[in-house]
């Protein structure tokens, strides 16, 4: 029973050996994608920030009415989900499509027609296989999402609002608070609500001040234009941070599960290990006893 | 007679990174209304820019070239900002695939059973051949 116990214990230890290795080598690349990942938000935070304080000025200055605020009665939303293309990374893709699963339910329960627009490969498998209504899954894959590639996936969600298609546009994703910590969440897209802009410079400035800024101020063609002419770009510039957003959490995400594994998998080795020593231990003293039996008959 | 200009601070932004920060005396860029000059002490002034060429004039009086997307151009008291989806030094521009993406641009607004699409194929033509014309000026 000995001989066998031992051979199996080792056998044990090498799969688990392997395991770590490829968790540990995970880790590490999670590790590095997420640097990488967070230079990437930090460096598009300068044109977004830009872009958001242009677009409150030009709302405190002439308030503003375009197509991408009008709030007429919704009956089509269009929910944008991202998640991951690969699995392995806790409970990353999993909160995300329960939360874009019970906002469907709940707009679905509000009598709303829901298309889905799934970015990334789990997203897509998911909500095929539930049978949702999916609006495009040309972008199946999220990983390193490029500019050019993340403005044309906003224009086209632009333009299927434009075409009135659907006529509200929510996206769900993840949002990265800390290496430890992810939170996923649900964002208004469109259409544009003027509470969302005016927030930001209420506190920064006095009445005075905002209203002797904003009226020297020459728009070209006009205000309007301006305004219409920036909100496209707004939102490509937040499904861009979104995405980045979304990026850095899954490789956080995965980089955390991936080092539990590795910790869970050098416990379980040393655990084995001790079985292993035990074994072999009780086979060399069950054969000194053979010897020593055999010995003792002899004489 | 030397006439000595004022320079302003410029700031060239795009969502990847900050494409250009620094002192210079006169910029040129295309906007919805046709191309525009800004030299310092403009007024404020906020404008849609369209794909285009933009012109930067340095230190040393030449203007380097650079090819934009569309964006917005905001000149306020701080200084003058360009913001545009992306951004491109001539000498960095990568002709074959702007040729390319001419192309695709074309197939799609010459299909009319994808008119949908003409829309951001629009957009698109527009800037590969913002890209071209700057582009094949330098190489």
């Amino acid at each position: 029973m000995a001989t066998a116990n031992i051979k199996d214990v080792k056998r044990r230890i090498k799969s688990v050996e392997n395991t770590m290795q490829i968790t540990k080598a995970m880790e590490l690349v999670a590790t590095s994608k997420l640097r990488g990942a967070k230079e990437r938000a930090v460096a598009s935070q300068p044109y977004f920030n830009t872009l958001y304080e242009t677009m409150c000025e030009i709302q405190q200055d002439r308030g503003f009415k375009s197509i991408y605020t009008k709030k007429e009665f919704l009956k089509t939303v269009l929910v944008v989900v991202l998640a991951g293309d690969r699995g392995l990374a806790g409970g990353f893709n999993h909160n995300i499509l329960k939360l874009a699963e019970d906002k469907i339910n709940s707009l679905e329960k509000d009598g709303r027609t829901v298309k889905v627009f799934p970015i990334g490969k789990k997203a897509v498998e998911y909500f095929e296989k539930r049978n949702y209504e999916i609006y495009n899954k040309d972008y199946q894959i999220s990983d390193n999402l490029t500019m050019s590639k993340s403005l044309s996936l906003s224009e086209s969600i632009i333009s299927g609002f434009r075409n009135g298609i659907y006529d509200k546009v929510e996206l769900i994703y993840t949002t990265f608070v800390s290496t430890l910590v992810q939170n996923a969440l649900s964002v208004t897209v469109l259409p544009i609500e003027s509470r969302d802009l005016k927030d930001i410079k209420q506190d920064e400035k006095t009445d005075a001040e905002k209203s002797q800024k904003t009226s020297l101020t020459l728009y070209e063609p006009s205000a309007e234009e301006v305004f219409d002419g920036l909100i496209p770009k707004y939102i490509s510039g937040l499904i861009f941070c979104s995405i980045i957003d979304s990026y850095a959490s899954e490789q956080a995400a995965r980089r955390t599960a991936m080092e539990s594994a590795s910790d869970n998998a050098s416990e379980m080795i040393d655990s084995l290990s001790l079985l292993y020593n035990r074994a072999r231990q009780a086979q060399i003293t069950q054969e000194l006893n053979e010897i020593v039996a055999g010995q003792m008959g002899n004489n | 007679m030397v006439i000595i200009m004022n320079s302003y601070k410029l700031k060239i932004v795009t969502p990847e990174k900050i494409f250009f920060d620094g002192e210079t005396e006169q910029i040129t860029v295309r906007t919805t209304e046709g191309d525009i000059g800004i030299l310092a002490n403009h007024i404020k002034y906020v404008c849609n820019i369209v794909a285009g060429p933009l012109r930067v004039k340095q230190k040393s009086g030449e203007y380097r070239e650079a090819a934009l997307s569309e964006g917005i151009l905001k000149v306020s008291d701080e200084g003058v900002t360009v913001l545009a989806s992306t951004a491109e030094w001539a000498d960095e521009i990568d002709l074959e695939r702007a040729e390319k993406a001419k192309q695709k641009a074309e197939n799609i607004l010459a299909d009319k059973s994808r008119a949908d699409e003409f829309g951001r194929a629009e957009i698109k033509l527009k800037r590969a051949l913002a890209r071209i014309s700057v582009g094949k000026r330098y190489s």
